[in-house]
Parts: C-alpha cells; structure tokens; sequence
C-alpha cells in the first residue's frame, strides 16, 4: 500500500506530486504483474506433480475440438458434423458448441508459430486457463477501480482474483474448459459496462458489446451477463436515475451486442426467441419509453405530464405483457429452460429432469463450500457490499445487483460459485481497503484541521492525487445519515497497530488457505490418480490412460464403444473411438437408452446393443481400489433416467431391497444381481479372493459368494487396478443357439456331465 | 558454422526391408536372368540360429572360379519376397577378417521372376582355379510364426520356422551341410529327410542338444531346394518395430544434443485364444513365468544421457525408470499394458546428451565441426527386437551447411 506521510522526507520526492505520480503508476503495474505471475504460478501445481495434461471430462471434448480446429481450418471446424459421437446419430459439433475456446487457442497456436514458435497445442490448451487468470486479475483491479476511490482497493481485488479458490476451482492448468477464458471475460464486460454508463459513451458501450460477443462465444454462462445489465438498467431508472448516459450505453450494448450474439450458430437466433433474453429486450423497450417521456416531459407543464406519465405506463406494459405471454403460448418464443428453472426450484431438477440433477456441480452448494472457496472474503464481502450502500453511484448499485444475485445462484448449484467469486473478491476489497486506508495512516490527523475540513477520513492525502475528496463528500451528504457525520481518524498508535497486524495475520492465513485448497482439492487431474506408496514416495494409479489407450492401439478404428455418459468425451480424446452417450447429454433418450442396456438383464441388453452396433462396453469399478467414483455408485442414475423413459421396463425400486438399502452383497435384488451393469461389475472378481472373501473396498460389503456369469460379453481387458473394465460384445452364435444356450452348453462339456439337457429354456432371443 | 555429420554405422552395413525397393541404383534384370556360372561352391556350411525373435542365417563358404577369367560378382539368391524382408546383410572374407571392401547391392529381377539376387562383388577378382572362403550373414525380419496361432494367456508358445534343407545358391554346391541352433529342446516338429540324400547314410535331421544338423548332402545343382521345417518352444515376444523414427537434434543454443524416437512396435506373437484376463495375469505376476507378452523394454543409452522422458500420444507413462551414473545410463520402460501376441503400442522417449561428447571440431579447419552419434539405438531385448523400416534425422542448427 502506498504509505505516504505528510512529512517531507526523502522518498517524498517518488510519493509527491508529478514523479509521484508517474512512480506509483509504474509501481502499480509491477504489482499487477507480480499478481498475475502469483495467479499463474498457483494454478500450476498439477503440471509440476502430474504432467502438462488436459484434466477431467469436458476440457477432453475441448481439446479434441481445438485440435480439430487446428487440423481443418476454420470453416471445416464451422460446419463440423462428427460421426464418432452418439452413434448412429452423430452431433452438428460445429452447431452446437460454443467455438470461443478453440478459437482463441487456435489463434494463439497460429500467432506463436507466425512468431516461429512451435509449441504443441496441447501446451497452449493447458495453459490457457492461468493465463487467463492473470488476464482475470487485471481486469478486477481494473473494475475495482472504476468501484471505490482507495487506490488499494483495485490492487487487493486483483490479488483476490488471482488467487482465490473458488475460482482457482475452474482455471487449473489443463482445466481447458469455457470458463477458462468466460470469467475473464464476464468481469471485463462488467468493467466495460460500467465505464459505459459512467461515461455514457458510444464507444465503451461498443467495446462492451464486443466483449460481451466474445463472452457469448465462450461460454454458455453469458445468459448471466444478458440478465444483469438489464436488471441493472431497470433498477436505475426505478430510482429515477434514468440519464441519457445510461441510455446511451445500454442501447449501444444491447444493438450490438445482440448482433454480435447472434452470429454464433448454437445461439442463433435465441436472442429474440427464448425467455432467458427477454428481459433485455424488455428493457430495451422500457428505456425508449423512458427516454421518450423525459423529452415529452421537457417540452410539457408538468401536470398533464403527470396524467399522460401514468396512463402510457400502464396501456404499454399491459400490451407488452400481453404480447410476450401471447408469443410463449403461441410458441413463438421458447419457454424457460429447464436449467433455468433448477436455478429457482432447486427440487426441480430432480423430480423433471434427472440427468441435470444427476451432475454433481449442479447440486445445492453446502455452507462450508463458502467458506472453503473463499476464506476471509466471505464474511468482508456483506461490509464490502454496505460499503457500496454508503456510496451508492450507479456502478455501487451494479454492485449491490450482482451480488444479490450471484449469491442466490450460488447457493443454487455448487458450479456457480464461479460466478459469484469476483463479486466477493470486488467486494471484500472494498471492505479491507477501506479498513487499510484508516487505520494505515502514520500520522495522527489534526483535530483543527479535521474540524474545518472533515477529510481525514483516514484517506491518506497523497494517496490518490486525482481524489478530489470535497465532492466525494458532497455525493455522500445525499447517502445515508451517518455519513454526515465528519469522520476524524486513528489517533491511537496501539489501534492502528493491532489493526493492521490482524489484517496482516488475515491476509497471510488467506494466502495460506488459498495455497493449500488449491493443492490439495483442485489440482488432481482426475485422470491420473495420485497414492503414496509405504515409503511416501508417489505412485500414480493410471488405470484410465490404460484402458483408454488399449482401446486406441488394439481395436479396429471404428469399434463403437459403449460407456455411460461421463467417459464419452475421455473415450472420443484419449481412445479416439465413436462413443454411443457423452458429456453433450444433448439426447436423453438416446442415454436413457444406454441407461437402460446397463441396468437390464443380459437377454434385453443384447439386442439393444446389437441394434446400437456397440462392439465394446467400458465400465468403471472402483471397488478393488476403494475408488468410489465408479459406476456402480452412479447406477442409480442410469436407473433413474432410463425410467424417466420406460417407466414400464426400469423401476428404481427393484434395485433396493425390501428395507429400502442398496446393496451389492448377498442381500442385493435379483434385479440388481442381473443387471449387467453389476454383472460387468463384478465378473470374476472373486477370482482374486480365497473362495467367499471378495471385499468390496467402496461399498464396504462382502461379495456373494459365487460370482456373476456372463453370456453375451467377454471381457476383453482389464485395468491394472481394475478401475477400467473392457468388455467384448459377442457376435451372433454360429448354431443359432442363444448366448446363454451356447454358455450352458460350453460349460456342460467342460465337466462331463450331460446337464446340458436340463436347461430351462432361456427366453428366445431376435435380433433384427 | 559447418558441421559435417558422420552416422555411426554399427560393424554392419544395415539396409531395411522397403527402404530396399526405394533405393536408387539397382541393375534391373529380366526375369529369364541366371548368374553366370562362374563359381562353384566346394564346401557349405550353414548355420541358422533361431534363439532369438528373428532368424541368424551364416553360410560359410569355400567358393572357386570355374570360369577362365578371373571373377569377381558372386550372386547369392533369395525366394521371391523374402530378399524385401533381409533386414542386414555382413559379407566377410573368413580367411582373412581384414579383406574388407565387399560390395552388396540389390540387382532386381521384374517382378514375375520367381528368385531375386544380391550381389556380391570381391574387392579384387577370383583367379581363375583360386578359391576364397566367404562368411555371410543375414538376418530375415516377420520370418518365424506361431503355430498353433492362437494360445492361451500362460500357455508355452511354438514358433515354425520353413526353410530349405539345402542352403540358397546359385552355383553348384558340392559338399553343404546345415545347423541349427534352438533356444530349447522342446521341439515337436521337425522334419525328417530320408536316409538317402544324406551324403553319410545317417537319421536326418541329426539331432544333439539345442543343435540339430540337417545334411551332409553330397553335390546339389544351383537353386535347389529340399522343403524343411522345424517347430520349436519360444515363449517369448516376437517384438516386430514396423516404424522408428529418430531425431538427432544438435542445438547450439541448448549446447545439447537431443535425442526423440518414435516407435511403432507390434507382439507378433501368437494372439490370446480368449481374452485378457486380468486376474490370471495378476496371479501369475509372482512368480514371473516365461510369456509371449512384452512387458519390459530396456533401452541402454549413451553415458551422460539426461532429462529422459517416456511418452506417448495420451501423456506421460509413468511406469519408467531411468538409472544414469558415470558408468551406464540406462532406460527401463514398461509399456502401460503388457503386450500380448497382435497388440501394438506406439510410444516415443527421448533423452539429451551434453553437446561436447559428439560434437568435435575439425583441426585447422575453423568452423567445420564433426558429429559423432550413434545412428541407432533401440531397446535392448534378450530375444531381440526387429525393425521394418528406421528413418533417421540429424537435424543440424539452422544455418549450418
């Protein structure tokens, strides 16, 4: 923090007037560049420990994606139709992704080889997230700056930014997803905003449109940005702040803007048919009614004004209303989506939609979740947001706006933390700058000096030479009470001491905290498992890159691969084989359908497979390891979304016992027991027990004693760990026998009985 | 800055199997070609050695110039498409190790003829009634095949291998007799000739140990051949590199010497006759039996390599180990699954060495450099490693010429 004192001394000369100034600037810059280098360098534990590796499940289709781009070109990328995913259907990629990502990297990866600097795009798709961070880092200080007169307040946010967990979370080296580069993105739209409509120029408004462009191509969140700056723009003119400043900007913004969004074929022509964007329009509408009743207002006495004001208000929201209600039941405009309402039942989901309710990081946010993403932020943030109240501007009631918000939907879903995170850093800033510039004062303020100018509110002089603190006051004398109250300052050495040294011990427990979330909960790639072996040196479980690149090397190119969704894109990356299902989930039946193969017994599995021409299912099991992520732990879900379908055919309640338990052991439904999901499960993995001692390490259940059979698959490949099972679907039997006849029959001449007559006739299968 | 670059070429001159049919100079023949008889061939002796993933074959031979003239192109005939697979071929003089300047050269007959040639030319021609012994060596690459074709994961594994009794000629052969030599005595096939063409009346093939010796055979006419063919134990992978792709990059910037292989490696050993099965391979990880799988690849490098790395196209496998002090550095890798019979990986390392231990300057030239590095160095294998087709790169810092 810029400690000047009012004494002449000799580094008054660098802290003082002109040179002061143009050294507090430079100083300010290294200190931006030293933060952004820290939020780089926190975000890369997982390279230094693992490897530069794209991590998780999303970032795999980016990444696939951004090589595609690379690859082809630009217009093949466009128009993209990939056939190795959802077979038979294949996915309109280049239709239905949002291309902001892949292009910027692509740009990046031309631009370094221009430069002749070939770096392998995987590098660049792995670093792009901290990279971005920094960039994130910059642009808070930036929309600090515009928030509070402090001059620390800009640098504090951008240290908060860089490196605070909740956004640490999701910008991880080779976190290649879209809020890689959305959050810089949102908090620079928002600082563009808020130029704008200070300035109320044409030429801000525009660059917010660009960059709210940008945003849209990057990231489906953008509907965030779409809500807020009209409920922003409403709010003001409900407070009778409406000024052609904010006319200026909000209609340069949402003219452009929604051109600009527009170009981009997944959101096409969503702008003017969906409900999510209505509200922009809206206001768009309102504020020429607005601006149309201030001119009328101008040139009229102001009584009929009154008259006609109030009549025009209501015939035009009456026919708006109207209108839009009328449009939603004609169709024409789409209703909200189902996402969208999840934000505001949060049991929505659940009963309607499983395959929403069924991500994790759309489940309700737990309370120690805030406090674990955020630390110390969390509680300055309430003090930063009644710090905007005492100065309430129109970018202090953005502000107030956006953190109302943000922290509804956090509690919403645990994904959304993300957006509320810059909010909280912006916030909490506001609050510890304040707390900094007062009680960071060397020297004792001067009661008669206090008493004729009430400035030594703590704000140190020289601190800031542009403030102009008389008509900071003048503003604040139109705010709340206490502020008219004159503010004197720190008198006592030992307050101020205590202070700072608390904030200090603060500040470093933050860093510390950041330090160790970050390296401990989100630097694992998930791809990659790390153990520690006796002599605490690492081992790494590799079992999915295992399974995944057996696949690549010793299967035919073509062999369809079936998986529930969440491997889809790890299978279409690491393996590169079509995939029935993956993370997309544009097709709930086609994954209901998939759910239902693997929660059905073999006899009706079968066919649906031979139908889908699946040659390979992959399944994850977790329980030699004690990995709980498995699939078994996901099965209800599978069970779930294929009764959402055939209600008929897969009932929830036939996987639970009599008293309500899901088991696997011996208790476990005959239903459960024939699935062949379990069935797949569990295929010889007694085998490496002593007869009746296979453990189950996730469920903590033992197993029954014989394990299950299998007839129409044979397994083709195992993990190391066991993690990743292969399994081969059989091709037709050669005697037209069914599988389960040809098995028995097999078995029957092993052990030289003559059994094979006993058979029950097994249900007949056909396959079309 | 000028750097002649010198490929360290091993003792053999190497020549790989479709590099073969690219090459430029070649005498094109038409198909009702016969070497001339210039030579006969006094005494044979051929020594096929099999105990590795890729047949040896040696024939000494005592040759002599029948002809008038002196001579001095000795043709050494291969079947129709099996010269494309000889992966290297050593001619030596056996007498006289230091009688170097042997020629070998590929002459190719159209594409109908039944046999194709290398031939051989002497450093100094044949005098008329003078003979000379020669020593040549030849290795056949995807010539051994598992058969039964499909086994059992922890079943032994028996490899055929065809040949012809009598050894490949063309002159008149009058006095040749062939060794074998197996990895084990555990052979179930192997074919018997009649008493008669044996030049000493006795069981043929004759049997002693791992060696079995087909022959004496008294005087053979030019291209004859006597079909055999023996089938023996060799539980161990038939590591087949169908591509390798080398990188020797000199930087002056780095004062280091990089090394990047790309390997393109594929078990042609028999394929499992059920699937993977993941728990018998478990239990049989403890006591460690003889498998046709490869499961570990040792590649000795240069003394002083650092930085190695073990990669392929989905990230880092972990399973490496690389153990380098002043007397060996040494590469261990294990593949991310083990490599059963049909299987393939692709995989690359790479390794740097300090510029100074291959890099020399030229004295009294200034700024004319010699590089010295090895132009091969793959996985060192007990039952050894073949390659089809190595590409090797010396990439040389820009504007050096």
């Amino acid at each position: 923090m810029a400690a000047a004192t009012t004494e002449k001394t000799t580094t008054g000369f660098f802290f003082e007037g002109e040179t002061g100034r143009n050294t507090r600037g430079l100083l300010r810059l290294i200190i931006l560049c030293t933060i952004a280098a820290a939020a780089i360098a926190s975000r890369l534990f997982s390279v230094i420990r693992f490897e530069s590796i794209i991590h998780e499940f999303d970032p795999w289709f980016n990444f696939r994606a951004t090589k595609y781009l690379v690859q082809h070109g630009f217009y093949p990328f466009w128009n993209w139709f990939d056939d190795r995913t959802w077979h038979p259907l294949g996915r309109v990629t280049g239709g239905t992704l949002y291309p902001g990502l892949m292009v910027t990297s692509g740009v990046i990866w031309k631009l370094l080889r221009f430069l002749t600097l070939p770096v392998d795009i995987r590098d660049i798709c792995v670093f792009m997230a901290p990279a971005f961070s920094g960039l994130t880092a910059f642009a808070s200080y930036l929309f600090t700056s515009e928030m509070s007169d402090s001059p620390s307040a800009g640098l504090l946010a951008a240290i908060f930014m860089g490196i605070a967990p909740g956004y640490i979370s999701r910008s991880v080296a080779g976190s290649y997803d879209n809020e890689a580069i959305a959050i810089f993105l949102l908090v620079f739209t928002f600082y563009l905003w808020i130029k704008a409509v200070k300035e109320g120029s044409i030429m801000w408004g525009a660059l917010t449109a660009l960059f709210y462009g940008y945003m849209v191509s990057a990231w489906g969140g953008y509907v965030f940005i779409t809500n807020l700056l009209p409920l922003h723009a409403f709010v003001l003119i409900c407070m009778g702040r409406f000024s052609p400043r904010l006319y200026v900007s909000y209609t340069t913004w949402y003219a452009l803007g929604t051109l600009a969004s527009m170009q981009i074929p997944f959101v096409g022509f969503l702008p003017i048919r969906s409900s999510d964007h209505m509200a922009a329009l809206g206001v768009f509408g309102l504020i020429q009614l607005v601006g149309f009743a201030e001119y009328v207002r101008a040139q009229m006495p102001s009584k009929q004004f009154q008259t006609l004001l109030r009549a025009m208000v209501l015939v035009v929201f009456a026919l708006a209303f109207g209108f839009l209600v009328l449009l939603t039941v004609s169709g024409t405009i789409a209703p909200w989506s189902g996402r969208f309402y999840s934000l505001w039942d949060t049991g929505y989901a659940k009963i309607h939609i499983p395959i929403i309710a069924s991500v994790s990081e759309h489940q309700p946010t737990a309370w120690p979740a805030f406090f674990f993403d955020l630390n110390m932020l969390i509680w300055l943030f309430p003090a930063g947001v009644y710090m905007c109240f005492r100065s309430l501007k129109d970018e202090q009631v953005f502000v107030v706006i956006y953190a109302v918000l943000a922290s509804y939907f956090a509690g919403v879903m645990v994904r959304l933390m993300l957006t509320l995170t810059p909010v909280v850093c912006v916030a909490a800033a506001m609050a510890l700058s304040q707390i900094l510039d007062t009680f960071l004062v060397a020297s004792t303020p001067d009661e008669g000096d206090a008493n004729k100018k009430p400035q030594a509110n703590g704000t140190p002089a020289g601190a800031n030479g542009s403030v102009d603190i008389k008509q900071q006051f003048a503003n604040l004398a139109d705010g709340l009470r206490s502020t008219k109250a004159p503010l004197v300052g720190i008198y006592s050495y030992l307050s101020k001491s205590m202070i700072t040294g608390a904030i200090t011990a603060y500040l470093l427990l933050f860093v510390l905290h950041c330090t160790w979330v970050t390296s401990n909960a989100y630097s694992s790639p998930s791809v990659v498992l790390a153990s520690r072996l006796p002599d605490g040196s690492q081992h790494i479980i590799d079992d999915y890159r295992e399974a995944y690149y057996w696949l690549r090397q010793n299967t035919a190119p073509n062999a369809k691969v079936m998986s529930w969704w969440d491997y889809g894109y790890q299978i279409g990356g690491m393996a590169d084989r079509p995939t029935l299902v993956d993370n997309n989930t544009w097709n709930n039946t086609h994954i209901a359908t998939v759910g239902k193969a693997m929660s059905s017994r073999e006899e009706v599995s079968y066919p649906i497979m031979r139908q889908h021409e699946v040659d390979y299912v992959l399944v994850v099991f977790g329980a030699l390891l004690g990995y709980s992520g498995d699939d078994i732990n996901k099965f209800l879900w599978m069970v779930r979304i294929a009764e959402g379908i055939w209600p008929d055919e897969v009932k929830e309640r036939d996987y639970f016992t009599s008293r309500g338990e899901y088991r696997v052991d011996d208790e476990a439904t005959p239903t459960m027991r024939n699935s062949l999901m379990y069935k797949m499960s569990y295929y010889k993995y007694n085998d490496l027990f002593p007869a009746g001692q296979a453990q189950d390490r996730v469920r903590g259940s033992r197993l029954p004693a014989a394990g299950p059979e299998l007839s129409t698959l044979e397994e083709a490949f195992t993990s190391e760990n066991w993690i990743i099972r292969i399994y081969k679907v059989k091709d037709l039997d050669n005697l037209g026998r069914s599988h389960q006849e040809a098995v028995a029959f097999e078995k029957g001449n092993k052990r030289k009985k003559g059994g094979a007559g006993k058979r029950r006739g097994p249900r007949v299968l056909r396959v079309d | 800055m000028r750097l002649d670059r010198w490929a360290l070429m091993g003792l053999i001159q190497l020549s790989w199997a479709d590099s073969n049919l690219t090459e430029r100079s070649r005498d094109i023949l038409p198909s009702t070609f016969k070497p001339p008889q210039h030579f006969r061939n006094v005494n044979l002796v051929r020594k096929i050695n099999l105990e590795k993933s890729y047949p040896r074959e040696t024939i000494n031979v005592v040759i002599e110039n029948i002809d008038a003239a002196p001579q001095s192109e000795y043709y050494l005939p291969f079947e129709q498409g099996t010269l494309g697979r000889v992966g290297g071929l050593v001619v030596k003089d056996k007498k006289d190790p230091d009688n170097i300047g042997f020629h070998a050269e590929i002459v190719e007959i159209d594409p109908y003829g039944a046999t194709e040639y290398y031939k051989i030319t002497l450093p100094t021609a044949l005098p008329s009634k003078q003979q000379q012994t020669l020593s040549l060596t030849y290795w056949t690459l995807a010539a051994l095949s598992p058969v039964p074709f499909q086994i059992g994961q922890q079943d032994k594994q028996y490899i055929r291998y065809p040949f012809s009794a009598y050894a490949p000629s063309a002159y008149t052969t009058l006095k040749q007799k062939t060794k074998l030599k197996l990895p084990s005595t555990d052979v179930p096939d192997a074919t018997s000739l009649p008493k008669e063409l044996n030049a000493d009346g006795k069981a043929d093939p004759e049997k002693q140990g791992t060696s079995y010796t087909y022959g004496p055979y008294n005087e053979v006419p030019a291209g004859a051949v006597q079909e055999v063919s023996v089938r023996y134990e060799f539980t161990h992978p038939l590591t087949h590199g169908s591509l390798l792709e080398r990188d020797i990059s000199v930087s002056h910037w780095g004062n280091n010497l990089a090394t990047e292989e790309r390997h393109w490696l594929t078990n042609r050993a028999a394929v499992l006759k059920n699937h993977f099965s993941r728990v018998t391979y478990a239990q049989s990880a403890y006591y460690n039996p003889p498998t046709s799988a490869l499961k570990e690849m040792r590649f000795p490098l240069t003394v002083g390599s650092v930085d190695a790395y073990f990669v392929d196209d989905i990230g880092n496998v972990s399973t490496s180990r690389f153990r380098s002090n002043l007397r060996e550095a040494n590469l261990e890798l294990r593949p991310r699954y083990p490599l059963f019979g049909g299987w393939n990986y692709k995989f690359q390392v790479g390794w740097n060495g300090d510029l100074k231990n291959f890099v020399r300057r030229v004295k009294g030239t200034g700024e004319t450099y010699v590089l010295k590095a090895p132009f091969f160095e793959g996985p060192k294998q007990i039952e050894g490693v073949e390659y089809e087709r190595i590409v090797t790169r010396v990439i040389l810092p820009e504007g050096a010429t």
